[in-house]
């Protein structure tokens, strides 16, 4: 038995544990993600494991951390394989981390990249690790498609079968109408609703008007196109297959173009259909990755320090009963987050609400703005009111870059970190990310 | 073999007004096998149509209640029903179990040669459950079913079988199915009249406002096959639910979906709110064709206090049914 590098057993002891005053900081060093797909593009072949071990591999390169030893690894897919059990891991195993790098899985739907964020930096402030990746990878191309139980069986039997014979009549078995796939959907499990028609009651419900979100939508895709223009994305993307730009991105797009479309979603309600495809979240491949950090972790490897990672709050509505709209926990989140860390919804530089739907984010900015919102069901004295539309996705966001579910929250704690570090600091970031279930997660960043 | 009288039947459901509110009860070894109960009931209910042309159809129910003691759910089959229902998979039986539990000793009640009204093409109404607590997986449950409130209805006429379900002496479950005979005349006089519009759930067309679609909380999608699914965990092999073919033998364009199944899943969705004691109500109006997407409201019944549900065919706007889960 060889004995241990020492680099393994070091690694595994804070170098700057908690102070008495209270936890450290964790920070964000900086982050990586390969060019979104459109499913069935560019990564239709590429697995979950495939892309996530590149912007994995993107992020080592970046920051010189090949044969490193990270403190913890965590990432996720909201569409995931049986067989990618230990996702993650298997990643780590594939990637020029060292082999000793701990891994785990996480799920939380569309917030899945943010709880890894979340329980990261926790860990790291409290002392337990000096260095983690927080990330997430989805692929609606190449999603898992669960078979019917009779070919299951049928199938099961083949592949135990001994003879030739046994093996016709196992297959034998299988009639055309075993053959129908369940392919995951969008659907919520409860209602049977999809994300878009349960937004759809949503958007109904705050009369968020098709022009105002197709102005968000347009703004989107021009804010996305102008941050490319200036090399904005050069330290945070790896080309991958060919894409060196998130391929859903129309930078010629405009809200006279998107009012072409037609709409998609909440068709059978009695209000006005708005919700189009030019305004919604196209299905997409992807993954994220963001490096988190210890001060004295980044800064005893000379690496840049954007942003740490203040607090979060996650937060879940009943969607179930008509009382609230799936995606609206976001809007509960950021209150209880606001209150703890006594700041109102005007005291920050910049904010990321994740474009689920471009109505998404309106009636999450309404709820905000409206007192019986706010007294009722917040059980605020006032509304939290408005904010300044010019800070809120300044490089775009869902809408333009696309959407696999679980790389969302690695997008955009590095692209607001990195946004923070250019503002200089001091200045302060708020996100909030909806996701299936009805729950949403809520992060604070301030510039390091 | 008892006499017994049967108690009040609570203050939303009429007087009984049959000859017989004296009957005797009639114990049976076992809960009786659907598949059977519908064979003799196509045979029992050609005779009656025979009767009926004849001017000779009977406006007497049987003066009998069956009774069987010891029923017990199979774990299996209640896993599965609580999983084709969305119910959570625990011992407790969902009130929607326990009908199917129950349902053949009533079914054996209309089967009987002295039962007025054919089963072949009844027409399940209504439906109406008392459940003061959910009883659990392996206890012995005494089912008592009989027949009462015969009475006319614009399009034929009406009953309801009254199943109460017992452990240990007192009353845990207690359902009302209402059914109606379409086309049979009862004599004329007949008291009971036609309740067109009663809230046990008679006959809705007269009458009845139009129905306006609510916003809704969410969507069932309902297979051609989600007949015989239904029929594999409740043992209702009834073949207007099982194929297009068997469904046109009964007068319908394609199998619909059992009622129960409908108002079951929406007693799921209300979810756990609805505690352990309740009362839960159904009101059935247009049958849903197979395959079909169902669109529902299952909310806060403001007015109620409990939970109001409503299912409708979302392109054309017809209800299919209606109800509430009211805890107690």
């Amino acid at each position: 038995m060889t004995a241990l590098p020492s680099t393994t057993a070091q690694s595994g002891l804070p170098t700057d544990p908690p102070t008495p005053d209270g936890p450290r900081r964790a920070v964000v060093v900086g982050g990586n993600r390969i060019p979104f797909a459109r499913a069935g593009g560019p990564y239709v072949r590429s697995s979950n494991q495939d892309m996530l071990t590149a912007a994995l591999d993107g992020l080592v390169a970046r920051f010189g951390l090949a044969g490193e030893q990270i403190g913890e690894v965590a990432a996720g897919a909201v569409l995931k394989h049986s067989k990618d059990f230990n996702l993650t891991r298997e990643a780590v195993l594939g990637s020029a981390l060292a082999s000793g790098t701990p891994a785990y899985d996480v799920q939380m739907a569309c917030a899945t990249g943010m709880e890894t964020v979340v329980g990261l930096a926790n860990k790291i402030r409290l002392g337990q690790i000096d260095s983690a990746v927080a990330g997430g990878v989805d692929s609606t191309s190449d999603a898992p498609i669960a078979v019917s139980d009779p070919l299951r069986r049928a199938l099961l039997d083949l592949s135990r079968a001994k003879s030739t014979q046994a093996r016709l009549a196992a297959l034998a078995r299988v009639r055309p109408g075993h053959l129908a796939p369940a392919a995951p959907t969008t659907a919520e499990p409860r209602t049977g609703l999809s994300m878009g028609e349960h937004q759809a009651l949503t958007t109904a419900a705050w009369g968020i008007t098709r022009e105002a979100q197709d102005e968000l939508a347009a703004a989107s895709h021009h804010r996305l196109a102008a941050a490319y223009e200036r090399g904005f994305f050069d330290d945070l993307m790896t080309p991958y297959r060919g894409l060196t730009r998130d391929a859903n991105l129309r930078t010629d797009t405009s809200v006279e173009k998107l009012a072409t479309l037609k709409p998609v979603f909440g068709k059978g309600l009695d209000t006005p259909a708005t919700m189009t495809a030019g305004n919604s979240t196209p299905l997409s491949d992807g993954a994220s990755t963001v490096l988190l950090a210890s001060d004295a972790w980044a800064a005893e490897r000379g690496l840049p320090v954007l942003a740490s990672v203040v607090d979060a709050q996650a937060a879940a509505v009943d969607f179930l009963h008509g009382r609230e709209g799936l995606l609206m926990a976001g809007a509960y989140a950021v209150p209880r987050l606001l209150a703890r860390n006594g700041l109102t919804l005007q005291d920050f530089d910049l904010y990321e609400i994740h474009e689920a739907f471009a109505a998404t984010v309106l009636s999450n900015l309404a709820a905000w703005d409206d007192e019986r919102f706010c007294t009722e069901r917040l059980g605020l004295d006032k509304p939290l009111g408005t904010i300044d539309r010019s800070r809120l996705n300044v490089v775009g966001s869902s809408v333009a870059a696309g959407h696999p579910f679980a790389a969302t929250g690695g997008r955009i704690v590095a692209t607001l970190a990195k946004l923070l570090a250019e503002k200089g600091p001091g200045s302060r970031g708020l996100v909030s990310v909806c996701a299936a279930g009805g729950q949403g997660v809520a992060m604070i960043l301030e510039a390091a | 073999m008892t006499s017994g009288v049967d108690g009040a039947d609570g203050a939303d459901v009429p007087a009984p007004d049959d000859p017989a509110t004296l009957r005797t009860d009639v114990e049976l070894p076992g809960v009786p096998g659907l598949g059977g109960l519908y064979a003799r009931g196509v045979a029992a209910s050609a005779r009656l149509a025979a009767l009926s042309r004849l001017g000779r159809a009977s406006d007497r129910l049987p003066g009998v209640a069956y009774v069987v003691r010891g029923v017990r759910a199979d774990p299996d089959r209640l896993t599965a029903y609580q999983h084709l229902l969305g119910e959570p998979a625990s011992d407790a039986l969902p009130a929607g179990y326990v009908h199917v539990l129950a349902f053949p000793v009533a079914t054996a009640l209309m089967v009987r040669d002295d039962f007025p009204l054919p089963l072949a093409g009844m027409v399940h109404l209504a439906n109406r459950v008392q459940q003061h607590r959910a009883p659990v997986l392996g206890e012995p449950l005494d089912v008592r079913a009989h027949a009462q409130d015969l009475r006319r209805h614009r399009s034929g006429a009406q009953v309801d079988l009254v199943t109460e379900v017992r452990s240990g002496g007192d009353v845990v479950w207690r359902g009302v199915s209402t059914y109606l005979a379409k086309g049979v005349r009862l004599p004329a006089g007949r008291s009971g009249a036609e309740t067109p519009d009663a809230g046990s759930g008679g006959g809705r067309r007269g009458g009845r406002p139009e129905f306006v679609p609510p916003v809704p909380t969410g969507q069932w999608s309902l297979g051609a096959d989600a007949g015989r699914r239904y029929a594999a965990v409740s043992g209702d092999r009834n073949p207007i639910h099982l194929s297009r073919v068997t469904a046109r033998a009964m007068g319908f364009p394609r199998a619909i979906a059992h009622g129960m199944l409908t108002a079951s899943r929406a007693l799921a969705d209300v979810g756990r709110a609805r505690g352990d004691a309740f009362a839960w109500t159904v009101e059935f109006a247009k049958p849903v064709l197979l395959p079909a997407r169902v669109t529902v409201r299952v909310a806060p019944d403001l007015a109620g206090g409990g939970y109001a549900y409503t299912g409708w065919d979302g392109r054309c706007g017809a209800l299919h049914l209606h109800g509430t889960v009211v805890p107690r």
